[in-house]
């Protein structure tokens, strides 16, 4: 609700950095420009306050979000080491689908993160044109919908308002063993979380029934072929949980420092235009002196 | 071996999502509510057909009636 209304604000105080040129060209300081650029500087002034305090939120958010990241990594790693142990590879071969899951959210003002990500599917989808593609969140659909929109099968929204909770992830797991179609690999795509300032849209590989039997050291672990579905559907719950909350953990940093550049940009722009209201103002009075003496030497002469 | 969860046509994950329920509801007062508030789960999807999206649903809701279907064709 606020960013939508910020937007349009914000766009407006673009515009007004690039007027003052003209504004400065007019040397004829008046009463009426005088009250512009104080109109604009106070319509700055709000828009810095909005994202200041957009950003203490995500501030504030991203420890959560942070602390989530790590415990959900545990989950995501520890069901991973049982593949790397059995040396699981997906199954290679004509005819097998692959299905991407794409973790964005349901929010934007939060800098490139969602379009980054958009970009690495569509250069995934690009070798393989008929993989099929589910996406979490708003932000991805659209703009994966535009482009690709005959690939995608599922999406689902509403994440990205808190941490997401395994009850998501599970939720979402479940729905897409429900899909009619029989994949031989599940890719999912998340952010990595580098550090505070860098992401990297990365791919966790969740594996099908059949690879994870035919993997070269499978025998390793005894494990009977009923379990092994309950093994799969739980295994891609954990790397979903685990790429959810490192995309939520990146989107709120993201999101802090997007807001802190915009507080930034709109501070700069304050002092660019109390210098010039300040000038303008000297200016105005000065001319008002000038008439004013002009005026009094002239009726003291007549 | 046969699970009575898979004869209901549960999945693995929703079986887990019953169980933790029936834990987090069998806490304390105090307890129970922070660690409700982390089964919690309000997402909402939609089926995509041909380039064109359909109807928004519930998630909770359609997993639900999927898994009730699995379990009238198990017992049929």
């Amino acid at each position: 609700m606020l960013s939508r209304a910020a937007r349009p604000a914000l766009r407006a105080g673009v515009a007004a950095v690039a007027r003052p040129a003209t504004l400065n060209a007019i040397n004829a300081a008046t009463y009426a420009t005088l009250r512009e650029i104080e109109g604009r500087l106070k319509s700055i002034r709000n828009i810095e306050k909005i994202t200041k305090t957009m950003k203490i939120v995500a501030s504030t958010k991203l420890t959560r979000a942070q602390k989530a990241m790590t415990e959900s990594r545990s989950y995501g790693q520890t069901s991973n080491t049982v593949f790397e142990k059995a040396e699981t590879k997906p199954l290679e071969g004509e005819g097998k689908k692959t299905l991407i899951v794409v973790c964005s959210s349901d929010k934007g003002l939060c800098g490139g993160i969602h379009s980054g990500m958009s970009r690495k599917t569509r250069a995934m989808l690009l070798g393989k044109p008929d993989t099929d593609l589910v996406v979490v969140g708003e932000k991805c659909k659209s703009q994966l919908g535009r482009s690709n929109g005959k690939n995608l099968v599922l999406s689902f929204a509403g994440i990205g308002k808190d941490v997401p909770t395994f009850a998501d992830a599970s939720a979402i797991a479940d729905q897409i063993s429900l899909l009619p179609a029989d994949y031989s690999s599940i890719q999912i795509v998340y952010n990595k979380f580098l550090n505070a300032q860098s992401y990297e849209p990365v791919v966790i590989e969740a594996f099908s029934e059949e690879a994870i039997a035919q993997s070269p050291n499978f025998a390793a672990f005894e494990i009977d072929d009923d379990v092994l579905s309950n093994l799969r559907e739980y295994a891609l719950a954990n790397s979903l949980y685990w790429a959810l909350a490192e995309g939520h953990a990146c989107e709120q940093s993201a999101r802090r420092n997007a807001m802190d550049n915009a507080s930034k940009n709109a501070g700069d722009m304050i002092n660019k235009f109390q210098i010039l209201f300040n000038r303008t103002r000297q200016a105005v009075i000065t001319g008002e002196l000038v008439e004013i003496i002009t005026g009094a030497a002239a009726s003291e002469e007549g | 071996m046969a699970f009575a969860w898979k004869a209901a046509g549960l999945t693995y994950n929703r079986y887990l999502a019953v169980a933790s329920r029936v834990v987090r509801r069998s806490l304390k007062e105090d307890k129970r509510i922070a660690a409700e508030r982390r089964g919690e789960m309000d997402l909402r999807f939609a089926k995509w057909e041909n380039g064109k999206q359909g109807e928004n649903k519930s998630l909770a809701s359609a997993n639900e009636a999927a898994m009730a279907e699995a379990a009238a064709q198990q017992s049929s």
